[in-house]
């Protein structure tokens, strides 16, 4: 097994409004990711994944306070102070949506070329590897992407070129939030295996955030399920997927509507995550859960269960 | 068939774009018919621009069609205006997909549901009680309806856009993408409620989405749509199970959750990191492949019996350390020889049954030539039923090889491999015949000048001189007779084997043959079945052509297999080592050993051993790191030949 790449512990995120918390959406995230190796967080609308990707950054509003430690491989603590060297250099990351991502206003290879510069590569260099980062993206009309504008591109290619800009000096760490949300179905498949086959080639950490558990079990060795700012189950996606132990993550697996349900038979979980995480007392799912117990009233700690961790106090076995 | 509420007759729809430069056309759709059934969800799956909410526009009548003739409750909606067109949209509700978006938000709740009853003018004296009793059917509380939309989250506005929609009790619903923008835990919510309506009234849904998961799940036929033209359309199981279009095939495979992106360069799910298909056969790709063939090469199914008759379940006393002379113990030959099964049957009880290398008694595994073996069978009841003659001239049955080197052969000669063919079985040689067959039969990747398929393949054989005379082994062979078989049954290979042996013998798992795109079986060498299935044809030959009271072979056609051919295998020298005088009958091997033992053997170590003296069958499959070798073949011989001459 190899050291670990990035090891995040205790994220929490309060938001603020005149020096009042009104809203803690991030409560205490743990979790490693090794050279190589993905990550899949998912979870729904809600519950922290963006947050969780943009807070490792520290790409947070102004009136958000972040808490907890994020120890990168090389850099140690990141801090206010490191993170000028560490953004965009060694950890990158792909957005959703890539026409709100990219600059409508500058051509593709005038934004390329901003990133190529921050990497520290000159002129010449940073153009030839622009080329070969467009090449490897599976882009073949590289001069007319390059001095498009993001609007003449399709979501796919313009997608593929975020990839591309992510990749210009090979992060040890990509965070990829819903990177194929906004792409067709067959679309979003090439661009899962362009990252997955980029992955194979420069061996970065992956951290694939998406609401879709059957695209993370696609490409993640490991998985965490988030609800309400909290992990409550992780492991290796096998596991995970295979035999969920977390009553949240099985009501997920249970939601996927299939052929081989009968019509109306889903396994709706009631209810909805809720929006405030200061609201809840005892365990965040227990208002929407079908075990529930007294015991519930107490915040169940992540505890190994059958091979992975789980936060339930419920679930033994 | 149920009544018509919505059809579309070749309707097209081009939009035009207006402004300084060229005027352009874009047809969103082509020539598309469709009928909405009364009471039925027709789901309509497509991606980003296919024009599937077009046409959803279209057949609500919320947009005018070029041309073409769209009818709505029998009445051609674009004749149509005043009062009867407004008659008809009451008939109609709308959902649609982003419902913070499509909701009013200076509205409350209780308006919103309200509005499209007062714009019908549907006024009675429990106009309030009817908004409330909509809320509440679709979930939303009678507090809730106070409420703004910004005040309520995405699956409760979708709640509010739903009873909208049922308020003034239509017959049709358009639902496009109605939970695209809902969690998956708010889309499951939202999805039974719609089932549950559609039962409770007895709605008909138009229901797009690009999402197969939603459309499977909810609609009873299946459009697929792809550049405003109908790629597939039909029901929805039949769909889903058995495409028949590419593009619906790609859908099906491209959707998230459909298998690990596990391989570079290639799409195809679930290959190991390195799969070539060129090495699969090769250690260390041979561990995995023999036994998932079926996730790279097209395979067909051969049905197990409906009525299994197992192995009774017995137990085993320990064989591990039991020693072969010379050789070492059971367990050390079986850690060399890349074991991946082992099944011993004595007197119809197992007394050694092991598994390695992830494999247990449901698990497939590649024959490869044991394969052949079956099909000898198969051709004792060919015979017995009178639908060929082992004498017969092979062109008799296939003319197609008038040409070829089989032109003068019979069918026993290619049974007991005496053919003279230019054939070499050199497993390592791209220039030998065995590769070409491999290519041909999508086993390795087609070279240029490759005859595509297996049948063009045995088409292009040429002789060698006379038949008859000489054994010579040669895989074409077994391949040809199930051609033959193919012909004389007017089935495919693998019904054949399912209906004559699979179902008759009580085989317990569905066994799998490798096809080539035209639907030829390798039968040489493709089959795959679990150890305690093969085992089964062991007992044949044991108990005379019976699987328990159900005759399966003639007694006679075992016995002259048993009996073995006249002309020996002298010609190949080690196989003279391994058995001397030993010879090949109807695709086995005879030893004419102390015990007459038989035998199937094929590459990699696969094999199926018949003491019919000490009633012993052995079954082992193996993932050799070399095709052959004739060290590992003596060391098998002799594992066999203690372990069946001895008493457990």
């Amino acid at each position: 097994m190899s050291a670990p790449i990035i090891r995040v512990s205790n994220l929490a995120v309060d938001f603020a409004s005149k020096g009042i918390v009104v809203n803690t959406p991030l409560r205490g995230v743990s979790f490693e990711v090794e050279s190589g190796k993905t990550l899949g967080i998912v979870g729904e609308t809600g519950c922290g994944k963006t947050l969780t990707g943009l807070s490792i950054l520290n790409l947070l509003p102004p009136n958000a306070i972040r808490r907890g430690e994020i120890w990168l491989d090389g850099h140690g603590e990141l801090n206010s102070q490191n993170m000028a060297d560490v953004r965009g250099v060694q950890i990158s990351f792909i957005f959703q949506n890539p026409h709100s991502a990219f600059n409508p206003v500058f051509t593709i290879e005038k934004q390329l070329k901003i990133v190529a510069h921050r990497q520290g590569l000159d002129h010449h260099q940073g153009e030839r590897i622009i080329r070969d980062r467009l090449k490897e993206v599976g882009l073949d009309d590289i001069d007319r992407v390059l001095t498009s504008f993001p609007h003449q591109l399709s979501g796919g290619m313009l997608q593929r070129c975020m990839i591309a800009m992510a990749l210009l000096g090979i992060p040890k760490l990509l965070i990829a939030d819903e990177p194929t949300t906004a792409l067709d179905s067959t679309i979003a498949r090439q661009i899962l295996t362009l990252i997955y086959n980029l992955q194979k080639q420069y061996g970065f950490a992956l951290i694939l955030i998406s609401h879709d558990v059957g695209l993370v079990s696609d490409i993640a060795d490991n998985i965490a399920v988030l609800y309400a700012g909290r992990v409550v189950e992780t492991g290796t996606t096998n596991l995970v997927l295979s035999d969920p132990k977390h009553p949240y993550t099985r009501g997920l697996l249970q939601a996927i509507p299939s052929a081989s349900v009968v019509r109306g038979g889903l396994t709706a979980i009631p209810g909805q995550v809720p929006a405030n995480t200061l609201t809840i007392v005892g365990c965040s799912f227990a208002s929407r859960c079908s075990q529930v117990q007294a015991s519930c009233a107490n915040d169940p700690a992540l505890k190994e269960i059958a091979g992975r961790n789980v936060a339930c106090g419920v679930v033994t076995r | 068939m149920s009544p018509t509420q919505i059809s579309l007759n070749h309707v097209k729809k081009t939009f035009r774009t207006r402004g300084l430069g060229k005027r352009k056309e874009f047809d969103a759709l082509v020539d598309l018919s469709l009928d909405l059934r009364k009471g039925e969800i027709l789901g309509v799956v497509g991606e980003s621009g296919s024009g599937k909410s077009t046409l959803g526009r279209c057949a609500f009548g919320i947009v005018p069609v070029t041309s073409g003739k769209v009818t709505v409750f029998g009445e051609d909606i674009s004749q149509v205006s005043g009062s009867a067109l407004r008659d008809i949209k009451k008939r109609m509700g709308f959902v649609f997909q982003d419902p913070i978006a499509s909701l009013n938000p200076r509205m409350y709740v209780k308006d919103l549901i309200a509005e499209p009853m007062r714009m019908h003018q549907e006024f009675s004296h429990n106009f309030y009680e009817r908004i409330e009793y909509l809320a509440s059917r679709v979930g939303l509380s009678s507090e809730q309806l106070q409420r703004r939309p910004h005040e309520l989250s995405g699956g409760q506005c979708q709640r509010v856009a739903i009873a909208r929609a049922i308020s003034t009790n239509p017959e049709i619903l358009l639902l496009d993408e109605p939970t695209s923008s809902l969690d998956l835990s708010v889309q499951a919510q939202i999805l039974n409620l719609l089932s549950d309506l559609r039962s409770e009234f007895s709605l008909s849904y138009l229901l797009i989405s690009h999402d197969l998961d939603v459309i499977s799940h909810l609609s009873d036929r299946t459009m697929v749509l792809h550049d405003g033209q109908i790629v597939e359309f039909g029901d929805t199981q039949s769909i889903i199970n058995d495409p028949q279009q590419e593009y619906t095939k790609t859908l099906l495979r491209m959707k998230s959750g459909s298998g690990r992106i596990d391989t570079l360069g290639t799409s195809s799910p679930s290959l190991p990191p390195g799969f070539d298909l060129d090495m699969w056969q090769e250690a260390p790709l041979n561990r995995w492949a023999f036994q998932n063939v079926e996730k790279f090469i097209s395979t067909q199914i051969i049905e197990a019996s409906s009525t299994p008759a197992p192995w009774a379940e017995c137990k085993q006393s320990p064989w591990r350390d039991l020693e072969i002379s010379g050789e070492g113990s059971i367990g050390s030959i079986l850690e060399s020889t890349y074991t991946d099964a082992l099944l011993v049957v004595q007197n119809g009880n197992i007394v050694i049954e092991h598994y390695e290398n992830g494999m247990n008694p449901e698990s497939k595994h590649l024959l490869q030539s044991v394969s052949k073996g079956i099909l000898g069978v198969l051709y004792a009841q060919l015979e017995a039923e009178g639908l060929l003659a082992t004498s017969d001239l092979i062109i008799e049955h296939i003319p197609e090889l008038a040409g070829s080197g089989y032109a003068t052969a019979t069918i026993s000669e290619a049974l007991d491999m005496t053919l003279a063919l230019n054939f070499s079985e050199e497993y390592h040689d791209p220039d030998s015949e065995i590769q070409q067959q491999d290519r041909s039969a999508n086993w390795r990747h087609r070279l240029a000048g490759d005859v595509p398929g297996i049948h063009p393949f045995l088409q292009s054989l040429t002789g060698s001189g006379q038949h008859g005379q000489q054994f010579q082994y040669c895989s074409a062979n077994t391949d040809l007779l199930a051609w033959i078989a193919e012909r004389v049954c007017g089935d495919t290979y693998a019904t054949i084997l399912s209906d004559r042996l699979w179902k008759p013998m009580g085989l317990v798992t569905d066994s799998t043959i490798t096809v080539d795109e035209f639907g030829a079986p390798l039968a040489n060498g493709g089959i795959s079945m679990t150890a305690r299935d093969l085992a089964r044809f062991g007992a044949l030959f044991l108990d005379e052509g019976y699987i328990g009271n159900q005759a399966v072979v003639p007694k006679k056609w075992i016995a002259q297999t048993l009996a073995g051919a006249s002309n020996s295998v002298q010609s190949v020298e080690y196989l003279q080592v391994l058995h001397p005088g030993g010879s090949y009958k109807n695709q086995w091997w005879i030893t004419k050993g102390e015990n007459q033992e038989i035998y199937c053997v094929g590459i990699y170590g696969q094999y199926i051993w018949i003491d019919p003296t000490t009633k012993t069958i052995i079954v082992k499959f193996s993932t050799l790191p070399v095709a052959t070798n004739s060290e590992h073949s003596r060391l098998h011989m002799a594992l066999f030949r203690e372990i069946s001459r001895r008493k457990f």
